[in-house]
């Protein structure tokens, strides 16, 4: 009830475990087109305007592309036992294959333990079994990106952060920009705010507020809506965005946004069930793939767009800007000179990198 | 340090004006007697129907009038069973919240994410707009700054304890059997009350659409209605008290994100508590401070009982 409902990137809950499979995955037999039936679990209201709108363009995607299968989905499931028992309902009416749209942990865990010939698919879970696999965007690259247009186009050299929680997407995120501005101006420093949930327009208007009143003049974060757009408009600085395109929010502040594109992906899935060749397995959505960034927005110079899009361009022929030194925020050399940090480090990432407060 | 100020002051005034309805609206209400817990509900149907509205015709006066009326037909659905059937008003306050919460969800869901075609926007009052601190704060905002601050509550002020009306009204909330035998229509008085508050709950949720908030999404309202019932208990059920509150409120909202954004050394976790720790405060206050004023600021004898006549 208290603005808590819980969106973007998953859960609040940290959990050490092992990302790869523990037991051998195994194939389903197939399914005709006709006979299946694919249901969603969605964290929020596919009208979100964001995650889950994002997702709901994946189910749009995969109806059009196998017309003769059924889909279902649920909107808004909360992390609570009531989970369980919604997709305990989808193995009921006869799915053959479950794709939760965030990490719902043990409470999917319940269900696909008991349903073992049923597909299960957590979008960034953190646990493979036989037929459980998790998949999430690398979106920590589009950020990196986006973090250097931040970078060459802020006058005060601060930029602000609108988080949710302090868990590893948004540490992800905020520590991709400010590493992504750094590497074109090292005076920038990023301070970020958590105002404890995903959708909460008016907190996240407060935080955006709060940030530029504090000489930010760039806003980015990770949130399923376009308060801090609307804010950095009216007070005519810049802001980058995440989910979808919300240039509409904010013409003249829009900078990008971290796109998602999750049809391919899910199409793509929903095929090898329905041809008995899936395997529950890790997934990352590579740069390119699923998630990028936008389309500049009209108020960026094109020579900062180029020079941005300069690193995309070389992510996108593998180049990892992850690499050591990188300090924490108390100094400390977290990843050594030489080492650069994979996406399975990143994903679980739990520390703030020196220049980025408000986070730890 | 000026501009830190002003701008706190300035969100205080835009958050807590939407609080600052509700809570009045919820004080009529409670001061005739009954406890209206559909607050939420009322202010999310409200809010969606204020947004469908201005998409219809780009009126942002027309948007809230029509969110006050979806808020007062609200409030006659409640008033009908908590006030003419003398149903429970916990349940039917609940019922109501969660009828609020999935209506607005329903009718509602076409618009989401479509940002408001009108709003009500900031008008600076000549020479006291130029004021340090205030100025930009209090006199360069929407012209409905001053209805919810000044117009509202000084003329809920008026009726309540300057007319003989208001004294009825009182009366109803106090002792209904006491009232009823000295010819007050205790049921009609209810009902009419109990309308018009939630009439308010809906315009404060209108409030938030037409000005501060522009879109319309599901859990928009996200537990302000809540809160608004907590202040009401704080200002002691008294108009200008419970539109200060929500300012006070609006504040500490506002002190928790500047605390993040400024760096300092507390834990965001617990300067996000801070509303949340505030509500608490706002309930408890009242019953350890209030004590020995309890005659002014005590709760209506008769709030949450229904009056049956017939067995007085």
């Amino acid at each position: 009830m208290l603005g808590l409902a819980a969106g973007a990137a998953g859960s609040a809950l940290l959990r050490p475990a092992p990302l790869r499979a523990t037991a051998a995955p195994r194939l389903l037999p197939p399914v005709a087109e006709a006979d299946a039936l694919i249901a969603f679990g969605h964290t929020g209201p596919i009208t979100d305007g964001g995650w889950t709108a994002a997702h709901n363009q994946g189910v749009l995607a995969v109806r059009q592309a196998f017309p003769r299968l059924r889909t279902v989905y649920v909107e808004s499931i909360p992390y609570s036992a009531d989970a369980t028992r919604i997709f305990r309902q989808f193995v009921a009416e006869g799915a053959q294959m479950v794709i939760a749209t965030s990490n719902y942990g043990d409470f999917i865990r319940d269900v696909s333990d008991r349903a073992p010939e049923v597909a299960f698919m957590e979008c960034d879970g953190h646990t493979v079994t036989g037929n459980l696999g998790w998949h999430y965007i690398t979106h920590w690259y589009a950020s990196y990106i986006i973090g250097i247009a931040a970078g060459l186009m802020t006058r005060t050299n601060r930029i602000g952060f609108v988080g949710s929680f302090p868990i590893p997407s948004v540490y992800a995120g905020a520590n991709a920009v400010l590493l992504g501005a750094r590497a074109v101006n090292p005076a920038v420093s990023l301070q970020a705010i958590s105002i404890n949930a995903w959708f909460d327009p008016q907190a996240a208007t407060q935080a955006g507020t709060a940030l530029a009143e504090n000489g930010c003049d760039f806003l980015c974060g990770i949130m399923d809506e376009p308060a801090y757009l609307r804010v950095a408009q009216q007070r005519g600085i810049k802001a980058a965005m995440w989910n979808t395109d919300m240039r509409q929010y904010g013409p003249d502040a829009y900078v990008s946004s971290v796109m998602l594109d999750f049809r391919a992906f899910y199409v793509e899935q929903v095929r090898r069930r329905l041809a008995g060749t899936w395997r529950a397995a890790p997934c990352f959505l590579p740069l390119g793939h699923g998630v990028d960034r936008d389309t500049w927005g009209s108020s960026v110079p094109p020579d900062i767009a180029r020079q941005a899009d300069a690193m995309r361009a070389r992510i996108l022929g593998g180049y990892n800007p992850f690499q050591g030194p990188i300090r924490d925020a108390a100094g400390r050399v977290r990843v050594p000179a030489g080492a650069t940090m994979d996406d399975d480090h990143i994903y679980q990432w739990d520390w703030a990198v020196e220049g980025v407060s408000g986070l730890d | 340090m000026i501009a830190l100020l002003t701008g706190m002051l300035a969100t205080a005034v835009l958050a807590g004006g939407v609080l600052a309805l509700a809570a009045l609206g919820e004080v009529l209400a409670e001061r005739v007697g009954v406890t209206n817990l559909g607050v939420e509900g009322l202010m999310s149907l409200g809010a969606v129907v204020a947004i469908i509205t201005v998409v219809a015709t780009p009126n942002p006066w027309l948007g809230l009038l029509a969110a006050t009326v979806a808020g007062a037909a609200g409030g006659m659905v409640f008033a009908c069973a908590a006030v003419i059937m003398r149903a429970n008003q916990v349940l039917c306050g609940l019922a109501v919240t969660f009828m609020g919460l999935g209506l607005s969800a329903t009718i509602g869901h076409d618009y989401a994410g479509m940002p408001s075609p009108a709003t009500f926007g900031h008008v600076a009052i000549p020479i006291l707009s130029a004021l340090p601190i205030v100025g930009p704060a209090v006199f360069a905002q929407n012209l409905l700054v001053y209805l919810i601050y000044l117009v509202l509550p000084a003329a809920a002020h008026w009726v309540m304890f300057h007319t003989r009306h208001g004294l009825n009204m009182r009366a109803v909330g106090e002792n209904p059997a006491a009232a009823d035998a000295a010819g007050i229509a205790v049921t009609s008085m209810r009902f009419w009350y109990v309308t018009l508050g939630a009439g308010l709950a809906g315009a404060a949720g209108g409030y938030l659409t037409l000005t501060y908030v522009p879109v319309w999404s599901e859990g928009l309202i996200a537990g302000r209605g809540w809160i608004a019932l907590a202040l009401v208990i704080f200002a002691g059920y008294r108009p200008f008290a419970a539109t200060l509150s929500g300012l006070l409120f609006g504040l500490i909202t506002a002190l928790s994100f500047v605390g993040q954004a400024r760096n300092w050394p507390i834990a965001p976790a617990i300067l996000n508590m801070l509303p949340y720790l505030g509500t608490i405060a706002f309930i408890i206050v009242p019953v350890v401070v209030w004590h020995r004023i309890r005659r002014v600021m005590a709760a209506p004898a008769a709030l949450g009982v229904p009056y049956h006549r017939d067995i007085r």
